[in-house]
């Protein structure tokens, strides 16, 4: 009874330190989880659900040289305008993606957009981590990616693409 | 006739409290040293698929150590350094002689807003004279009847009683 009273008598110490310490934990992890685009991909997916710590760890088993984590973010309209979103390195998107989008992502070769996933078949990129829709997707690079000159853009797709 | 002057900090009291506040004093520190290299170690071992249960872990660790520092802090530790403080004060200053019958009051509150005192009238004729003995002390002056207390500051430091 008597440490109930006390906890009690201090709860709005206990509150805060809660909050501090979530807080301060909060930035560390985003340091710790995080880096500068020199030193990491990121994958933007246009689809309804993708598993995106998976995918990032199983892609970062064969990592280009240099790099320090793969990233992977469903495709969200609310990212159009932010910078991390300009430098993202690699994007999946339907078919029937929006033009406006496209005027900014580049095919990964000459011959064209290359197809992350077929609709007809059913057999595409990454099926067991990507959820995609009942339609044709492709992967693209990022005009705004650091890294179209070191080729770890390309890499990473391309071992994408290879993914079950 | 007047019997010998009982402290009611001896030597001995003293050197026990010292040990007590220098035995928190550690434990808390080692609580937070042990607190911190946990989180440390739970953030250095964080990867891309583990990232979220380490967080969640760290901010466990963290607050729960907090939370057992701030408690002990304020009811053990901060308790035990201001009657410590308070103890010293009371041996080392000048101190007025109090005469008379002794009344220990159920008035009970906290200086420093730690340490817990109770109200002690001492009666002589017309006079009444309101002092303050620390709870943690009080039972030695339990059933005086006659008696001369020595205080600083209001504050009872030693007792004789009186008898014949």
């Amino acid at each position: 009874m008597k440490v109930l009273k006390n906890i009690l008598s201090q709860l709005h110490s206990f509150v805060l330190w809660l909050l501090a310490s979530a807080v301060f934990w909060g930035w560390i992890f985003t340091l710790v989880t995080d880096t500068s685009p020199a030193k990491k991909v990121t994958i933007y997916c246009d689809v309804p659900a993708v598993e995106d710590r998976l995918l990032a760890a199983e892609l970062e088993k064969d990592m280009p040289e240099g790099l320090r984590m793969v990233q992977v973010h469903a495709f969200n309209y609310v990212m159009l305008d932010t910078a991390s979103f300009d430098k993202g390195d690699i994007f999946i998107v339907p078919a029937s993606e929006d033009t406006d989008l496209l005027m900014d992502l580049l095919p990964l070769g000459e011959g064209g957009p290359t197809k992350a996933y077929d609709a007809a078949s059913g057999k595409g990129a990454a099926t067991e981590y990507i959820q995609y829709t009942d339609e044709d997707y492709y992967i693209y690079l990022g005009s705004g990616s650091v890294h179209l000159d070191d080729g770890a853009a390309l890499d990473v797709a391309q071992t994408l693409l290879e993914l079950p | 006739m007047e019997k010998e002057i009982i402290e009611l900090y001896t030597d001995a009291d003293m050197e026990r409290m010292g040990l007590h506040v220098r035995r928190w004093r550690r434990i808390l520190l080692a609580v937070a040293a042990v607190g911190l290299s946990v989180c440390i170690a739970l953030a250095a071992s964080t990867d891309t698929l583990n990232a979220p249960r380490m967080e969640l872990a760290t901010i466990a660790v963290s607050t729960v150590a907090g939370w057992f520092i701030i408690y002990k802090w304020v009811f053990t530790l901060s308790p035990a350094r201001h009657e410590l403080a308070h103890a010293e004060m009371l041996r080392r200053e000048e101190r007025e002689r109090f005469e008379g019958t002794v009344k220990l009051t159920d008035e009970q509150f906290k200086i420093r807003k730690s340490v817990p005192v109770r109200r002690v009238i001492v009666t002589n004729g017309e006079v009444e004279s309101r002092l303050l003995v620390c709870a943690s002390r009080a039972e030695a002056l339990e059933g005086l009847d006659e008696a001369v207390l020595y205080a600083c500051h209001g504050y009872v430091a030693a007792y004789n009683e009186v008898t014949g």
